[in-house]
């Protein structure tokens, strides 16, 4: 299997963690995996975009017109990335208020930012939240809920109950509207 | 045993198992994970092993390299642009040898993610005489740092690693040895004048043709163990690739998946090269094109009317490898027609700009703010240094960038060469003690009168918060006691998040500045927002926000201010983003002509 997710958002917002979690879960599933992670510079509140290539790969970058799935923790920076995704295969997930605008992929959004302000979870799991989403939305994404629980455990067990908790209150969330 | 690394960390694991204990460096993206990581490990498995941020890449080579003199195995780390600082002992070193083993690595920034430059280290090697080493991958990276340092002790040479962004930052499955053997090995240097000491000429003269005998063996060396085992599984097509690093990478993801035709040899050792048995490869191809970041290191070895490469400008002369441009230099060089199979339309909208930006809260901002509230720009120059704070460039608050301490010994020269101006040069602690005091010496000894302000939050920051002298050591070493050292007063000043109080600091520097005859040099004692233990207690704790009937869209605040939350709603006010604000209220009484800003609320 080849499977290659782009990761997109706000220095701060915890894309490096993700990357993380997802390379653990590959690991798991015994799946060789490549991730990159661009930090430095970015601080707080600049744009961060990560890779994770799932399968037999040798490049560390996604190329454009490449990636299978892009998950935005911030809207703006979906649409950012976009040239990554495959044309035939390209699916999105992002946290956008409802009147974004429209693009030419399967896109799903939920407006995570609006359920932290009303403290429905806590802001900083935002990334846990939206993983949730995408393990209730993307058919083709590669690992099960149990082997993301798995992953979120071993990376930091003393965490790792809220982080399973915001997990499914992604997943719940995005079932319920659905 | 599998283990999931990132590059940095298997380097770091790498030299563990390698039995390197003394490694010395100074941070710098890509590189800085290394020496912490090798702390970590080393803590983790109570080993005894030496591991120090050293004050700049020169001396933390230094250190290293007397480590490996009196037999030792060591490490220095550091960034490309570091190697410069460093380049002046390493020129030396690489003629005297070693007797140990020491491993060089320094990190690249293709596509100048994070540096001033992108420059290739492999050059320098190459300028310096050393053997290097490119790994692709962080499982390649590993297994190179152990190559590296038993190669380094055969041949008594220093071995340069060079990895890349993509690969010091990049995430793999990597299998790494189980056990570990690692004791502290025992220095014992032995008196060697002629070696260690030679001076100009005879002694340096010998020692520069062993240096060259030395090299013809390593390219013996990297042809019967590197190069040659690689050739049986060349296939006889065509065309022949010649990889090193991440460019290998590329080549073959696009080689495969748009099944190219062509053989592709890679190169793990990019210097020294075995030019003519390389070259005798060559009769059976058409075309031989390199594939190399960044610079035409390997090119610039050979030579033949079949090469293809930068040179010929066949290949991108600058920024990242990606498979584009693998399929763009094939197209160049007429092996497959022209392809755009790695090409996307980019979203066509206008999106916000997201540049690199201090966080909401960072003292600096204030600092930089304050500067040119009262140091006006049209009667001032404001020289920088490399740091977080060099991202003032948004509130268009410095004016020169040049390499490390450079603020300091520019701010020299204007205030000889434009002396109506009022020079403001702005440092961090960790640069300050990195390359700023000899140019502060420098201006105390000549009189130049210019005003001089260190950003002190006890931290590298921008590299991830590595430790600083006086973080350690805060009774001894003291920025303020080294500015008194040079015999002139300091200014210090606490910093508050009200920028009224900064603001007024500026101005008592602008009344010491009127009749002073040596630089004005101040202190800001700050703290960084992400360093827990420095920040606690000093965070804000308010909720900003902008009152629209007051705000006027004058865009005195995002120009002149600019923090992260600040931006236009939908009616065209300002707005504040409550996920972004760090509540510090600094924002609240200068930054805005009509006070739109106002607090809410307390957190
Ligand atoms: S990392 Fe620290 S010093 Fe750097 S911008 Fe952020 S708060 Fe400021
Ligand atoms: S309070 Fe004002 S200055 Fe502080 S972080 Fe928020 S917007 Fe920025």
């Amino acid at each position: 299997m080849k499977y290659q997710i782009v990761i997109a958002g706000i220095g701060g917002q915890g894309a490096v963690f993700l990357v993380k979690v997802l390379s653990i879960a590959s690991a798991i599933t015994h799946q060789k995996c490549l991730g990159t992670e661009n930090h430095g510079m970015s601080q707080r509140g600049g744009s961060v975009s990560c890779y994770v290539k799932i399968g037999d790969f040798y490049a560390p970058a996604i190329d454009e017109g490449q990636a299978d799935l892009l998950i935005a923790l911030e809207g703006n920076e979906a649409l950012r990335n976009i040239q990554y995704l495959s044309k035939e295969r390209g699916v999105i997930v992002m946290n956008a208020p409802k009147n974004f605008p429209k693009v030419d992929f399967e896109t799903h959004s939920i407006d995570a930012f609006k359920k932290a302000k009303a403290k429905e979870f806590p802001i900083d799991a935002l990334n846990v939240y939206m993983l949730g989403v995408t393990l209730a939305l993307d058919a083709h994404f590669p690992f099960t809920c149990k082997e993301i629980e798995e992953a979120i455990t071993m990376m930091n067990a003393k965490v790792a109950e809220k982080n399973i908790t915001v997990l499914h209150q992604g997943i719940n969330d995005t079932k319920a509207k659905k | 045993m599998k283990q999931i690394l990132m590059g940095n960390e298997a380097i770091a694991l790498g030299l563990i198992h390698a039995g390197v204990d003394m490694v010395s460096g100074y941070p710098g993206t890509p590189s800085s994970e290394i020496l912490g990581n090798f702390q970590k490990f080393r803590d983790k498995n109570k080993l005894e092993a030496y591991a120090q941020w050293a004050t700049n890449e020169k001396v933390g080579f230094e250190v290293a390299y007397a480590g490996a003199i009196s037999g030792k195995r060591t490490c220095a780390t550091m960034k490309q642009v570091g190697l410069n600082v460093a380049s002046d002992a390493l020129m030396s070193a690489s003629y005297i040898g070693l007797k140990g083993a020491m491993l060089l690595i320094s990190c690249d920034d293709p596509g100048f993610y994070s540096s001033q430059t992108e420059q290739d280290s492999r050059s320098f090697a190459k300028f310096a005489r050393i053997p290097v080493l490119d790994p692709s991958t962080p499982q390649e990276a590993y297994d190179m740092v152990k190559l590296g340092i038993e190669f380094s002790h055969e041949f008594e040479s220093i071995v340069m690693l060079r990895p890349v962004m993509r690969v010091s930052h990049a995430r793999e499955i990597c299998d790494v040895d189980d056990a570990l053997h690692v004791k502290a090995n025992q220095g014992n240097f032995e008196r060697n004048i002629p070696r260690w000491g030679a001076v100009p000429p005879a002694g340096r003269f010998r020692q520069g043709l062993e240096q060259i005998d030395r090299l013809e063996a390593i390219k013996a060396w990297n042809w019967d163990h590197l190069i040659k085992p690689k050739t049986h599984a060349l296939k006889g097509e065509t065309i022949l690739c010649l990889t090193s690093g991440t460019g290998d990478g590329y080549v073959r993801e696009a080689m495969s998946e748009l099944e190219i035709k062509a053989d592709i040899l890679k190169l793990d050792m990019p210097y020294p090269l075995p030019k003519e048995k390389l070259e005798a490869l060559f009769v059976n191809y058409d075309k031989i094109i390199v594939f190399e970041e960044s610079f035409p290191c390997i090119e610039e070895q050979l030579s033949s009317v079949k090469l293809y490469g930068k040179l010929t400008k066949h290949v991108h002369l600058i920024d990242e490898f990606s498979k584009d441009k693998v399929l763009a230099a094939l197209a160049k060089a007429d092996v497959i027609a022209p392809s755009h199979a790695y090409q996307s339309e980019k979203y066509d909208q206008e999106l916000p700009k997201r540049p690199p930006n201090m966080c909401p809260g960072c003292p600096h901002r204030d600092v930089h703010y304050a500067i040119t509230k009262v140091f006006k720009k049209k009667k001032s120059i404001y020289t920088s240094d490399i740091g977080c704070y060099t991202l003032g460039l948004n509130q268009a608050a410095i004016d020169t960038i040049l390499c490390m301490g450079a603020s300091i010994s520019m701010a020299s020269g204007f205030s000889i060469s434009d002396p109506d101006k009022t020079v403001v040069a702005t440092i961090g602690d960790s640069t300050f003690m990195h390359s700023g005091v000899a140019p502060l010496i420098n201006a105390v000894y000549q009189n130049h009168k210019f005003v001089l302000i260190i950003l002190d939050n006890s931290t590298t920051a921008m590299t991830g918060r590595q430790t600083t002298p006086e973080r350690t050591n805060p009774n001894q070493i003291d920025i303020k006691r080294i500015i008194e050292g040079c015999g002139i007063a300091c200014h210090e000043y606490v910093y508050e998040q009200d920028l009224t109080k900064t603001v007024d600091f500026m101005k008592s520097l602008q009344e010491a500045y009127k009749t002073a005859t040596s630089p004005v040099v101040a202190v800001v004692r700050e703290f960084c927002v992400l360093d827990k233990d420095n920040a606690l207690g000093r965070l804000g704790n308010v909720v900003v926000e902008v009152d629209e009937d007051k705000c006027v869209a004058c865009d005195s605040c995002i120009t002149n201010y600019k923090c992260p939350p600040m931006h236009y709603n939908d009616a065209g006010k300002m707005e504040i983003d409550p996920f972004l604000c760090a509540g510090c209220g600094s924002c609240l009484d200068v930054v805005c002509p009509t006070d739109a800003f106002v607090k809410k609320e307390e957190k």
